[in-house]
């Protein structure tokens, strides 16, 4: 057995290197968020969200881009949600126990962690080709199959966490059973399901590849969601790979924007869930 | 599952015509329920049938030649995955050789070392940076992170490790600045949150009482982490490497901006390369022809077996420690 003082330095450089490794994780997460706001805010005018994308070498914003995104992903999440959340309840509910339900839960987890380029190839095989164009509701629904994992897994979360003295009670009132979720236990796991809902947004929010080649990108102002639109994730990647200054700038400014949106959006959910813990 | 009725409906208090609607709203509700469970399981079938099928024409005229093929030549419909699948290898593997050690180290100080304070805040911080979108580490890696790597790092590696007989091969070449050896570590950074948050999950299912006898028989801190916490939790730390190879495996934007794009293989890791997902995102809206789109979606079927099969390993080690 090694002396003691040799035990005791082994320990020390250990437990330094582990302090190191943190302080190496934090110190990235700080080099990107100053990084994004040294190249980014002097792009942050008002003009950013008031102009459409320019053409190359002139100025302009990201207004169509903005705009395509939030419509895309409003739509994804409207139609995403509910089917989550109902699934979620089958999972949690329904099928306890059941190796068909288990099955369920296992493909669930594989989509969560699916590659979302695969997502986007798929929804380009059902929903491109067949039209014959790329739409923003083509990119809409590759973002809501992304997000329908998610909802789904925290859904199931959640209701697991809902005691079943509250569903025991319920039944004894004479309450059938769709009453009692509807009534009873979604309203105690609401901010849970809540938190899950607001991360999905945050995960769909930064999405660019699936958005390739469904939504594909659109230079001018378009609210038809049967042609391609602009969004700010493609934008960022078209922009940031051109050679033109002008372009670049936007790039980082979009940049920032969509990393503020999921920051804040991670952070609501977190505070959420605290309050949903603390009740 | 209409069952709940012979206790909601005591006789007298409900009529027959109350019950009978209680128990087909029951009805709908649960199919409503299932309905939606199966469109979950149907959309990840879905997923599959559409690649097999839009890979069919590739597959067909290559066979399984396109797996072991280089050549990647548009021009003459010549098509194979054997570059991405090498490029999509390696980046993952310098990605897990950073990432790992890195989480565990996060790990170890967020539940061994941190003050009880601070333990919640820089727990946050690093789940920050799994929220934080792969573009914008694509962004970062490709203005911020190859221009240093080009100017002082890879200079520095070519002409010491480049020198070393049989590992300088990995160092010859040229500073590009992109390539694999950058992909790679912008990719270590984009999973160490993965690993981490679970790392430290398995870490706490280590019983308290184990903990707390191996440091009254005199273990120091790092002993008790190597010989009692780290092989207690062995299954589920694999689980969570196998979780975050997967991310890293199948990351699309990030990637794309930093290694460069070229099918080629060469030894050195400071060479440009591509990965099957970067293949996809670069070329599919540019692709003519069937034979190359389906050429790229056969690299998407390919890329889809590859993660399925290691996620699918992360979840099972994962259930056996019961941390879901």
């Amino acid at each position: 057995m090694a002396s003691y003082s040799r035990r005791r330095a082994t320990n020390i450089v250990a437990l330094s290197l582990a302090g190191f490794a943190t302080f190496i994780g934090l110190f990235f997460l700080a080099a990107i968020l100053v990084t994004l706001i040294v190249y980014g805010a002097p792009a942050i005018t008002p003009k950013i969200f008031l102009q459409n994308t320019p053409p190359p070498g002139s100025d302009g914003g990201l207004a169509n881009a903005i705009f395509g995104s939030v419509a895309m992903t409003v739509i994804a999440i409207i139609v995403a949600t509910p089917i989550g959340i109902l699934a979620g309840t089958y999972l949690a509910e329904y099928s306890r126990g059941s190796k068909l339900g288990e099955a369920a839960k296992f493909i669930n987890d594989i989509l969560l962690s699916a590659p979302s380029i695969i997502i986007g190839l798929f929804i380009y095989t059902v929903m491109v080709v067949p039209f014959g164009h790329f739409s923003a509701w083509a990119g809409a629904a590759s973002l809501g199959l992304i997000a329908l994992p998610v909802i789904n897994r925290t859904t199931q979360d959640m209701l697991g966490l809902v005691p079943n003295a509250l569903r025991e009670a319920a039944a004894a009132l004479g309450a059938p059973r769709w009453k009692t979720m509807t009534h009873v236990i979604y309203r105690a796991a609401g901010s849970g399901i809540l938190t899950g809902v607001l991360l999905a947004v945050a995960r769909v929010t930064g999405e660019t590849a699936p958005l390739l080649f469904t939504a594909l990108n659109n230079q001018f102002w378009s609210t038809d969601l049967s042609r391609p639109i602009a969004n700010l994730p493609v934008v960022i990647f078209q922009f940031a790979m051109s050679p033109y200054n002008d372009w670049q700038r936007l790039a980082w400014g979009g940049a920032l924007i969509i990393t503020a949106a999921i920051l804040v959006l991670n952070v609501t959910a977190r505070l959420l869930s605290n309050i949903g813990a603390s009740k | 599952m209409a069952v709940t009725l012979d206790m909601s409906a005591p006789a007298g208090l409900v009529s027959e015509k109350q019950a009978r609607r209680s128990i087909r709203a029951d009805r709908a509700f649960f199919l409503l329920t299932l309905g939606s469970a199966t469109l979950v399981v149907v959309m990840l079938l879905g997923v599959m049938v559409s690649l097999v099928i839009g890979a069919w024409p590739a597959l067909a005229k290559f066979g399984f030649s396109f797996i072991w093929t280089e050549r990647w030549s548009p021009v003459k419909e010549i098509f194979g995955a054997l570059a991405p699948i090498y490029g999509t290898l390696v980046t993952s593997a310098i990605a897990m050789a950073i990432g790992i050690p890195i989480s565990f180290g996060i790990a170890i100080f967020l539940t061994e070392i941190c003050p009880q304070g601070l333990r919640r805040p820089i727990g946050i911080a690093i789940e920050l940076l799994a929220g934080i979108p792969s573009i914008i580490y694509g962004l970062w890696g490709f203005f911020i992170l190859a221009p240093f790597l080009q100017t002082s790092v890879q200079p520095f590696l070519i002409n010491t490790l480049g020198n070393v007989p049989v590992i300088g091969v990995l160092f010859g070449g040229a500073p590009y600045g992109i390539g694999l050896l950058t992909a790679g570590i912008v990719l270590a950074i984009m999973v160490l949150p993965f690993i981490t948050s679970i790392t430290r999950d398995v870490f706490l299912t280590v019983p308290v009482l184990l903990r707390e006898s191996a440091y009254g028989m005199g273990m120091t801190t790092w002993e008790v982490v190597r010989n009692i916490v780290i092989p207690y939790s062995r299954v589920g730390l694999v689980g969570g490497i196998m979780l975050g190879l997967g991310r890293a495996l199948g990351e699309t934007m990030a990637v794309t901006f930093v290694i460069g794009n070229s099918h080629r293989i060469s030894a050195s890791l400071l060479s440009p390369s591509t990965t099957i997902s970067a293949a996809i995102a670069n070329e599919f809206t540019e692709a003519t022809g069937q034979l190359y789109t389906s050429s790229l979606v056969a690299l998407g079927l390919i890329l889809f077996v590859i993660t399925f099969a290691v996620l699918a390993a992360a979840k099972w080690l994962l259930i056996r420690t019961e941390l879901k």
